[in-house]
C-alpha cells in the first residue's frame, strides 16, 4: 500500500478513514523498520565502498610484485584501519538500533561465543600455517572461509535465507581467492565483499519499502 | 468491527503505531516501553492507556522486569495480535481496491 494524507487530523480528532489508515501503516512500517533494522542499507554501502577501497589499495601495492612479498609496511595500516572502522560502525549502529529490543534480534551469548570462536579457529589455523613455511600472504582470502562458515551455520539455525547466502557468498570469496593467485586473492577479496555487502543493502532497503 | 469491517481495537492512529511497530521485530520479539514511547513520540500517559487496550483484548503482552531499583515494562505483539493486524490490512486491502 502506498498513500499520503493527514494523520495527523485523525490523530486530533478527526476522521480516521481507510486511506489515512493505509497512509499511517505504511509510514509506521517503514519508520519502524529503519529504526529498528541493525544493518542499515547506508551503513552495508559504506562498508562496500571501505572495502572496495581498503583491499583495492592492497592489491594495486602488490600486484607488480614478483615474486609476490604481501602487503608493504604501508598497507597493513589501512588495512587495521578499516576492520577497526568497520568494526566500530556495526558494534555502535547495531547497539543503537536493538536497543530496548529483547529477543531474537539479539544475539545470545552463544551465538556471540561461536563467533568469536571462528575468529579464534581462523588465527590458530593461520599460526599453525605459518609455521609450516605457508604464510598469509599466500592466501589472503581464506581467512574467510571459517567465518564465513560460521556465519552461514548461525543464520541457518535462525532461519534466516538472506544471510544464510552471503555467508556461503564469504565462503566461496575465500575459496575462489585460494585460485587467483595471492595478488589476485586481494583483488577477488575486494570486488566480492564490496558486491555482496552492496547486495545485501540492497535486499535490506527492498524490504523495508515492501 | 466498525462498519467498514476494519478492527475497531486496531483503527485508532496511536493503537495502529503501536501494534505496526512490535509487527516489525521478529515474532516473539518485545520492545521495551520507553524504547516504544521514543519510537512513536508519545507521552507515557496516552502510551499506557492504548497499551492496555491492546493487552485486554489479548493483542500484546506485557512483562515489567526488576532491576534494582529500576522497573522495565516489555512489551510484545501476540500471535493474536499479529493475526489481527493481518486481517487489518488485508480488509484496508480490499477496501482500497487492493492499492
Amino acid at each position: 500500500m502506498s498513500h499520503t494524507s493527514g494523520t495527523a487530523a485523525a490523530d486530533n480528532g478527526g476522521t480516521f478513514g481507510p486511506e489515512q489508515a493505509a497512509a499511517l501503516l505504511d509510514q509506521t512500517t517503514q519508520r519502524a523498520r529503519r529504526k529498528l533494522q541493525p544493518s542499515p542499507p547506508w551503513l552495508l554501502a559504506t562498508r562496500a565502498v571501505m572495502v572496495l577501497a581498503a583491499l583495492g589499495v592492497i592489491w594495486l601495492s602488490v600486484r607488480g610484485q614478483h615474486p609476490y612479498k604481501g602487503p608493504t609496511a604501508a598497507d597493513i595500516p589501512v588495512l587495521i584501519g578499516f576492520v577497526v572502522v568497520n568494526f566500530a560502525a556495526t558494534v555502535a549502529v547495531r547497539a543503537r538500533a536493538v536497543a530496548g529490543v529483547s529477543g531474537r534480534t539479539r544475539f545470545s551469548q552463544g551465538e556471540i561465543a561461536v563467533l568469536v570462536a571462528s575468529f579464534a579457529v581462523t588465527v590458530v589455523a593461520m599460526a599453525v600455517l605459518a609455521a609450516d613455511g605457508v604464510g598469509l600472504a599466500t592466501y589472503p582470502t581464506s581467512v574467510l572461509v571459517i567465518p564465513g562458515l560460521a556465519w552461514a551455520a548461525l543464520m541457518a539455525a535462525r532461519r534466516n535465507r538472506l544471510e544464510v547466502a552471503i555467508g556461503i557468498a564469504i565462503v566461496v570469496m575465500g575459496i575462489l581467492g585460494a585460485f587467483a593467485g595471492p595478488a589476485g586473492a586481494w583483488a577477488v577479496a575486494a570486488v566480492g565483499l564490496c558486491a555482496v555487502l552492496l547486495g545485501n543493502a540492497v535486499a535490506v532497503a527492498r524490504h523495508q519499502h515492501a | 468491527m466498525n462498519g467498514d469491517g476494519l478492527d475497531p481495537l486496531i483503527h485508532v492512529p496511536t493503537r495502529l503505531k503501536i501494534v505496526v511497530t512490535l509487527a516489525a521485530l521478529p515474532d516473539g520479539d518485545g520492545l521495551s516501553f520507553t524504547r516504544l514511547q521514543d519510537l512513536l513520540e508519545l507521552t507515557p500517559g496516552n502510551l499506557i492507556i492504548a497499551l492496555r487496550k491492546l493487552e485486554e483484548a489479548g493483542y500484546l503482552s506485557s512483562e515489567k522486569t526488576r532491576n534494582g531499583s529500576a522497573q522495565k515494562t516489555t512489551v510484545t505483539l501476540t500471535r493474536q495480535g499479529r493475526a489481527a493486524l493481518g486481517a487489518y490490512t488485508q480488509t484496508l486491502r480490499d477496501l482500497l481496491g487492493g492499492l
